[in-house]
């Protein structure tokens, strides 16, 4: 067993660092305040950088990375700008990955080299407003139509959906079979019928244009159907196992961010003579801070590892995103407290943290489903019938 | 095409690296190993040559074999070859040495139209090594360069001369330094990041570049360091108070004071 990083692993961390204080650093309040997206020319830099395309191969100009190093890129970027993070992550994780992984040789020569170089965004959606944790009860019709499916209904709360030009749709083509109806359709932002809804007001991730989506009749071909029609529903849920992961990282990224704000402050602050941070009730909370995002950088990178040697990981995946989730909800909201009143106002970033983090217990899938995944994974060890 | 060569150095960052208080010499375990900073801003320089006429960059090091990781990160950020001079009998060599070691490799493995330096390196501060370069290469030397164009065999170099901004022409071949205001190093791409430690790395040694064991190391170096002392800023914050006029009339009475502000 080997705890440490790479070398290259190593020197990931420290480019991606870099370029998120030189380059990032100065859009995240601005993006948070404005909710407005990043402007292309630091879209185009990231996919340069290969941001767009972590894992994808090299022929589609992605950076061909295994996921430990996938993780520590979003980290690095959500430690600074956990909405920017959030678009690298959807983006890579749960439209690209799924792509790669089901998508024909054809539907990968069209969409994967533009993908991996941002030239477009992607997205993915199964939510509706009547459908969150209940991803089968979709409404969202597709009826099949010659050599093409209909689309009609819509889609709530989609991630990159202001800016996205590429969109993995699950939509049912037979409400009676549940689950085995739901198929997975790649819809471009052009095709008529299409329509961007309101862009959220949201509490934290304000510069992600997180949105409603619309389809009217909209005429999607059928090589445009991601894997087998009978075999959307599964493929959303291993494409999600894989996108916990990252969101894992993200909020691994917005909790480091904010203990290493608390600690400095602790250091110098001082009250009663002394710097806060040497006072017991303020060293116990950043011990335990410590000890919580370490715990769960280590499960994240337990079930990246497991991805990338090709063994089952969604139970591993569950519980690193719910335990990172959590740590970084309870590790913000002891940031802001150790900052006290400053805390609390705009001037510092600390409460955009506590935003920010929020989401990261809900978003591709509740602490609560999380919970629900481990614990199958516990009855089916432990059923004796 | 140009062929360009770029010396780097390995060395402790000195910003979060510590010092035994009594000798004043780094603990060098004491924090990681980083490129000279200067010396990526002569990376960035030849690789922006390589983006405007084409060329082919060497990156050359000196160090013991862990120096090869600055290598890696020459590799990521475009450079097209890596050469190490590693040897136990170059241990101890000060600048002097160094640099005469340096232009042994650099004709080994040259020639070279344009060989780029850092001005200096954070954890020895001499600045030598460019100068002395110059003079065993037998290169004009340009110092504090900003901008680079090629024309015709010749180059045009922009520099920072005390208040003045000179504009030079001069035939290749030609040694220059930079320093960190001259531009602004890129961000390696990942997927380059990924292959660079698999890249090939030539070594190095005394045998490679010729000369005697007693022409190098401690023993052929002139330079005896007799003490190194620390010395330390110290900061003192003072808040003021009361209204914005109250402050700055203050804070502007207190810079007076201090003649930091004179008028």
């Amino acid at each position: 067993m080997n705890f440490s990083l790479s070398k290259s692993q190593l020197m990931i961390q420290k480019s991606i660092r870099k370029f998120a204080s030189e380059t990032l650093e100065e859009w995240a309040n601005y993006l948070d305040r404005e909710s407005k997206p990043l402007p292309p020319e630091i879209v185009r830099e990231m996919g340069r950088l290969n941001i767009w395309g972590i894992q994808a191969p090299a022929e589609f100009g992605g950076a061909d990375l295994d996921t430990v190093s996938y993780c520590l890129v979003i980290e690095e970027i959500s430690r600074v700008s956990a909405a920017v993070g959030l678009g690298v992550t959807v983006h890579n994780s749960v439209c690209l990955a799924p792509l790669l992984k089901f998508g024909t040789r054809d539907q990968i020569a069209r969409y994967a080299p533009d993908l991996a170089s941002g030239r477009k965004i992607g997205g993915f959606t199964v939510t509706e407003p009547q459908a969150g944790s209940d991803a089968a009860s979709i409404q969202t019709t597709a009826v099949a139509d010659g050599d093409h499916y209909i689309l009609n209904g819509q889609k709530a709360f989609v991630t990159n959906g202001g800016v996205g030009d590429l969109f993995i749709v699950a939509a049912s083509v037979d409400r009676k079979k549940k689950t085995r109806g739901i198929a997975l359709f790649l819809v471009e932002k052009s095709m008529e019928g299409f329509e961007v809804g309101k862009i959220e007001d949201m509490m934290g991730m304000r510069g992600n244009m997180v949105s409603e989506l619309f389809f009217n009749n909209v005429r999607v071909p059928k090589e445009n159907v991601l894997g087998r029609v009978e075999d959307g529903f599964r493929i959303s849920m291993q494409t999600l196992d894989i996108g916990r992961i990252g969101i894992a990282a993200q909020a691994l990224g917005i909790g480091t961010a904010a203990y290493a704000a608390a600690a400095t402050y602790a250091m110098e602050r001082k009250q009663f003579d002394r710097p806060i941070g040497t006072f017991q009730a303020i060293s116990f909370m950043l011990a335990d801070m410590k000890t919580n995002l370490d715990a769960a950088r280590l499960l994240i990178y337990r079930a990246a590892d497991l991805k990338d040697r090709g063994l089952p990981f969604s139970t591993e995946s569950a519980m690193c995103k719910v335990y990172a989730s959590s740590t970084a909800m309870q590790v913000c909201m002891q940031a802001l407290q150790i900052f006290g009143g400053y805390g609390y106002v705009k001037d510092l970033p600390v409460e955009r943290f506590f935003r920010d983090a929020k989401i990261t217990e809900i978003y591709e899938g509740t602490s609560e489903v999380m919970k629900i995944i481990i614990g199958n994974d516990i009855i089916k060890e432990f059923s004796r019938f | 095409m140009l062929s360009i060569l770029v010396c780097i150095k390995q060395v402790p960052d000195t910003q979060k690296a510590l010092f035994d208080p009594k000798t004043g010499v780094i603990d060098r375990n004491s924090a990681d190993n980083i490129m000279n900073p200067d010396d990526l801003h002569a990376i960035e320089m030849a690789l922006a040559v390589k983006d405007g006429y084409g060329a082919v960059i060497t990156a050359l090091t000196m160090g013991p074999s862990q120096a090869a990781d600055v290598l890696g990160e020459a590799y990521a950020l475009g450079v097209d070859r890596g050469a190490l001079i590693s040897d136990p009998r170059f241990a101890g060599s000060d600048s002097l040495v160094t640099s005469k070691i340096l232009s042994r490799a650099i004709e080994k493995l040259g020639p070279f139209d344009i060989v780029m330096t850092g001005c200096e390196a954070i954890d020895g501060n001499t600045g030598h090594v460019g100068f002395q370069l110059s003079e065993f290469l037998h290169m004009p030397l340009l110092t504090q360069i900003h901008k680079f164009h090629v024309s015709s065999g010749q180059v045009i170099i922009e520099r920072l001369y005390g208040h003045e901004y000179q504009k030079i022409r001069v035939d290749l071949p030609v040694l220059i330094t930079v320093g960190k205001t001259a531009n602004r190093v890129r961000t390696p791409r990942l997927a380059d990041i990924r292959t660079c430690t698999d890249r090939e790395i030539t070594v190095l040694t005394m045998e490679d570049i010729g000369g005697d064991a007693c022409e190098y190391g401690a023993a052929g170096s002139p330079t005896v360091v007799i003490e190194t002392e620390l010395f330390s800023h110290k900061r003192e914050r003072e808040l003021f108070t009361g209204t914005i006029d109250e402050k700055v009339d203050n804070l502007i009475h207190k810079l007076k004071k201090q003649n930091i502000l004179r008028y």
